[in-house]
């Protein structure tokens, strides 16, 4: 693998570097080659701000929903809540939290964090609430408690649903991640904006090209995961 | 019906219960009127009662506070001696069978956790169970390799079977079912009832039965409650009772005005009083059968060989030579058997215009002659008595 | 900033610099004092700059997205399209966006509206696809039977019954329009977020009041929507959701 790049390295290295970057082409592949050793901390910062984010946020929103599904007249509350959380911009949430937390990798966690609340929130409530009411009756009158058929019954069959939340606010988290720079969160954004990178295309569009590739790896994970679990939904009708 | 399949008891309570309803109350909030007053009700051991009524009558509400599915406001319902009050509702209802009508079978298991599902609570060891579940399909007719697919892959009518089977799997001694067949059309829904029968008569648990179908209750009851708005019941009695003697206008409304007809489908031939028609036997003398003509029931000589079996009628030619001859006038068709159901039976008289048709055994030995007046005797007759078969033995075929 | 015991006051205090630099004109952080800035006529200003930026965003978005995903709904066609690009949407990463447009096609407030207008289309066709072919089949069909013409039942049928989800694209399309205008002064057009941006001018004071101005106006825009939603959706439709 590494001999590969050397050899790759080499070849374009003498082609197109030096002019490519003169002119600041749109993209240089030479330069890409020689320097993606520098992509890779803010890849790695990149991924932690996603996995940290999306799980903590899956972990208050599981919470918050299962005490809405237990208690109806919270479910209002906290959708209005975790909605208010939703429609702030994360880069004004970020200067938010600035004086409080100040800059660093935790303040970008804490919104990112409070980014994907309510898309996993709803996603969950939505689920749950889908599941057929024949069905809750069945396990009821089988004699199952309520929290035998919530954790038996109810959330396999609200999965499908919980994991496209999964996905969207993995999806969305990893865009938005690049924006952590502005509070020197780390992450694949440090490509882009800092000094003297800002103009640099093939710095951006590498940069952002690595941020959707990562999006698209989580989602594909997320997906082969739903399959895994969930064989019923792929059980085909004989 | 495999045969003997005693094992369909399994090992679990086993033995049914009774189930009593007293004087039990049910108002839902912010309505007028009770969904459910003072109902009292009692169903002996091994019974199936049937509640039947109109939409909204109750006969739901009440079925589902046996299971504490619905809490009553007053009264109590005992299985047994004991009160449902006496446990948490949960372990309540992992003793009582329960089928509804969508069935509610849990689409991500697959058809052997679905019915492994109260053993499970129930905390069965895995061989325990995995025999339990074979068995169980069997008993349902199923075959066995469906147990590892899901729900969505079998059809209507093997899902209803499921949902019995599920309920049946922790043995338990008290059955709810809510219009358990309502979902099927008419020609599965006649082959479920007709399994569950059979199901019943081998395993014969106390069974509480909703239904909005007054010929369903008819079919499936050793005792019916038919029920107004209020779960009031107008009168709870056997079918053949509600038949002959319907309590009030609601409840001969109700049963329906071809009552006398559903009566003759829960009967079969040998259940009434056949006549008897003079025997001939070819060879015999013609002045023997025309001396028995005169004492008979029936006007015609009937031809039977040496065993008995109907040949055919003889007529007045035949009987003008000295001897019976060997081939009679008329052909003994339609031929009846004891067996044959008597709706069945009256019907085929009326199709084939026959006024009297010759009834055999299972030997094909005769035993009577049936017509058309004898049933609408029987029928019109204030002491008639029927021999009260209980469900699983009335005529189902 | 470390952990400091007199933190909360620090904020408090900070927050009300922040206020002040809202209602009050005050020196610039750099340039010796001799430039003003706050205060609120350049709040309006910027404030403004920013509603319009994402009006015409949004209504670019509109143009482009509604038609062919109220066409592809109604006749059912395209799923997969549709939601493909809602996923792909969802994935551009908003800095990299308004850099590569200011880098490669250059600044302004058409080239930033049509940058802005690539965020703001795939929810909106996403939702109005699958809003629009989720309509009751039933309806669409009972519609069609007395006699109504293709982009009479779309109008009259489709249309109303799919409000909700099609709203709610709208508004997940503005969420995103809003926050990436947020940092479009990196492209040269002024808008609230120069106040974050740009700390060396403002200074602490001026960036938080930045993030408060545009959290509010974020907020204030939903609540508008919201708003707009609830005229627009049917009582018939509303009946049921209580």
């Amino acid at each position: 693998m590494t001999s590969g790049i050397a050899l790759a390295q080499v070849v374009l290295h003498n082609r197109s570097n030096p002019d490519c970057i003169q002119r600041n082409d749109i993209f240089c592949p030479g330069w890409a080659i020689d320097n993606i050793d520098r992509y890779v901390d803010p890849t790695v910062q990149h991924v932690v701000l996603v996995l940290a984010s999306v799980g903590i946020g899956f972990a208050i929103a599981f919470t918050l929903a299962l005490l809405a599904h237990r208690y109806r007249p919270l479910s209002t509350p906290f959708l209005a809540a975790t909605g208010v959380l939703y429609t702030i911009p994360s880069i004004a949430f970020f200067f938010l939290l600035l004086p409080i937390t100040g800059r660093g990798r935790t303040t970008a966690i804490i919104a990112l964090t409070a980014f994907t609340l309510q898309i996993i929130y709803r996603n969950i409530m939505t689920g749950l609430n889908n599941v057929p009411p024949d069905i809750r009756d069945a396990g009821s009158g089988m004699g199952l408690t309520q929290r035998q058929l919530l954790w038996r019954v109810e959330l396999p069959l609200a999965l499908p649903e919980i994991i496209a939340g999964l996905r969207v606010a993995t999806v969305s988290t990893v865009a938005i991640a690049t924006l952590a720079v502005f509070v020197n969160g780390g992450g694949l954004g440090t490509e882009i904006y800092t000094a003297g990178r800002l103009t640099f295309k093939t710095g951006i569009i590498l940069a952002g090209g690595l941020a959707i590739a990562m999006a698209l790896v989580f989602d594909f994970a997320l997906v082969t995961f739903q399959r895994y679990a969930t064989p019923w939904q792929r059980a085909v009708p004989t | 019906m495999p045969e003997g399949n005693s094992s369909a008891r399994g090992s679990g309570s086993g033995g049914a219960l009774s189930v009593r309803y007293e004087h039990v109350t049910k108002r839902y909030p912010g309505s007028d009127s009770p969904a459910v007053e003072d109902l009292t009700l009692e169903i002996p051991a091994g019974d199936i009662c049937v509640l039947v009524g109109p939409s909204g009558c109750g006969k739901t509400t009440a079925m589902r506070m046996a299971n504490r599915m619905v809490e009553m406001d007053s009264g109590d319902i005992l299985l047994g001696e004991e009160s449902v009050r006496a446990r948490p509702p949960a372990r309540l209802r992992r003793e009582m069978g329960y089928v509804i009508q969508q069935v509610g079978l849990f689409p991500h298991r697959t058809i052997a956790q679905n019915i492994a599902t109260v053993p499970i609570l129930l905390g069965w060891d895995r061989n325990r169970i995995d025999a339990r579940v074979r068995e169980l399909l069997e008993l349902i007719r199923l075959d066995p390799a469906l147990g590892e697919r899901y729900p969505a892959q079998l059809s209507g009518g093997q899902q209803q079977r499921v949902g019995v089977a599920r309920a049946l799997a922790a043995d338990p001694p008290v059955m709810l079912m809510d219009e358990p067949f309502g979902a099927i059309d008419p020609i599965n829904r006649e082959r479920l009832q007709n399994e569950f029968l059979r199901l019943q008569a081998e395993i014969r648990k106390t069974i509480l039965f909703v239904t909005h179908d007054i010929d369903e209750a008819i079919k499936m009851g050793d005792r019916i409650a038919v029920m107004r708005v209020g779960g009031r019941v107008e009168q709870y009695a056997s079918p053949a009772e509600l038949l002959m003697a319907p309590a009030d206008e609601f409840v001969e409304d109700f049963v329906g005005a071809d009552r006398a007809l559903k009566r003759l489908a829960l009967m079969r031939v040998r259940d009434i009083d056949l006549w008897e028609a003079p025997l001939a036997y070819v060879g015999q003398p013609t002045a023997e059968v025309r001396a028995k003509l005169d004492s008979a029931e029936v006007p015609y000589p009937l031809l039977v060989d040496d065993q008995r079996r109907p040949l055919g009628w003889l007529s007045e030619r035949d009987l003008a030579a000295d001897i019976v001859p060997d081939r009679p006038d008329s052909a003994p068709d339609p031929i009846l058997e004891v067996d044959d159901v008597m709706r069945d039976a009256l019907a085929n008289l009326l199709q084939t215009e026959t006024q009297y048709a010759p009834v055999v055994d299972a030997g094909r030995h005769i035993a009577g002659v049936l017509s058309v007046e004898i049933i609408s005797e029987f029928l019109t007759s204030p002491e008639a008595k029927t021999d009260e078969h209980s469900a699983t033995e009335r005529p189902h075929d | 900033m470390t952990a400091d015991p007199a933190l909360p006051l620090s904020f408090l205090g900070l927050f009300g610099d922040a206020v002040n630099f809202i209602f009050n004109q005050q020196p610039a952080e750099t340039g010796g004092g001799l430039a003003q800035v706050g205060g609120p006529h350049q709040v309006l200003d910027l404030a403004s700059e920013q509603l319009k930026v994402t009006a015409l965003a949004l209504a670019l978005s509109l143009a482009i997205a509604m038609p062919p995903a109220l066409w592809l709904g109604h006749r059912g066609k395209g799923e997969r399209l549709a939601i493909a690009v809602g996923n792909a949407g969802r994935a551009i990463p908003e800095l990299a966006l308004i850099a590569i447009m200011a880098a490669v096609i250059g600044v302004g407030l058409g080239n930033l509206t049509i940058a802005l207008s690539v965020l703001g289309i795939p929810p909106i066709l996403t939702n109005t696809y699958v809003g629009v072919s989720q309509v009751d089949r039933g309806a669409v069909d009972a519609a069609r039977g007395m006699g109504m013409t293709e982009p009479e039942i779309v109008r009259k049928v489709e249309v109303p019954l799919a409000v909700p989800t099609i709203m709610s694209g709208v508004r997940t399309a503005t969420i995103n329009i809003v926050a990436t205008a947020t940092i479009a002064p990196l492209a040269g057009i002024l808008t609230l977020g120069d106040f974050i941006i740009a700390r060396n001018v403002y200074g602490d004071a001026g960036v938080l009041a930045g993030a408060i101005l545009v959290a509010l106006l974020a907020l204030s825009l939903e609540l508008i929507l919201a708003g707009v939603q609830y005229l627009l959706t049917s009582p018939g439709l509303r009946a049921r959701r209580a």
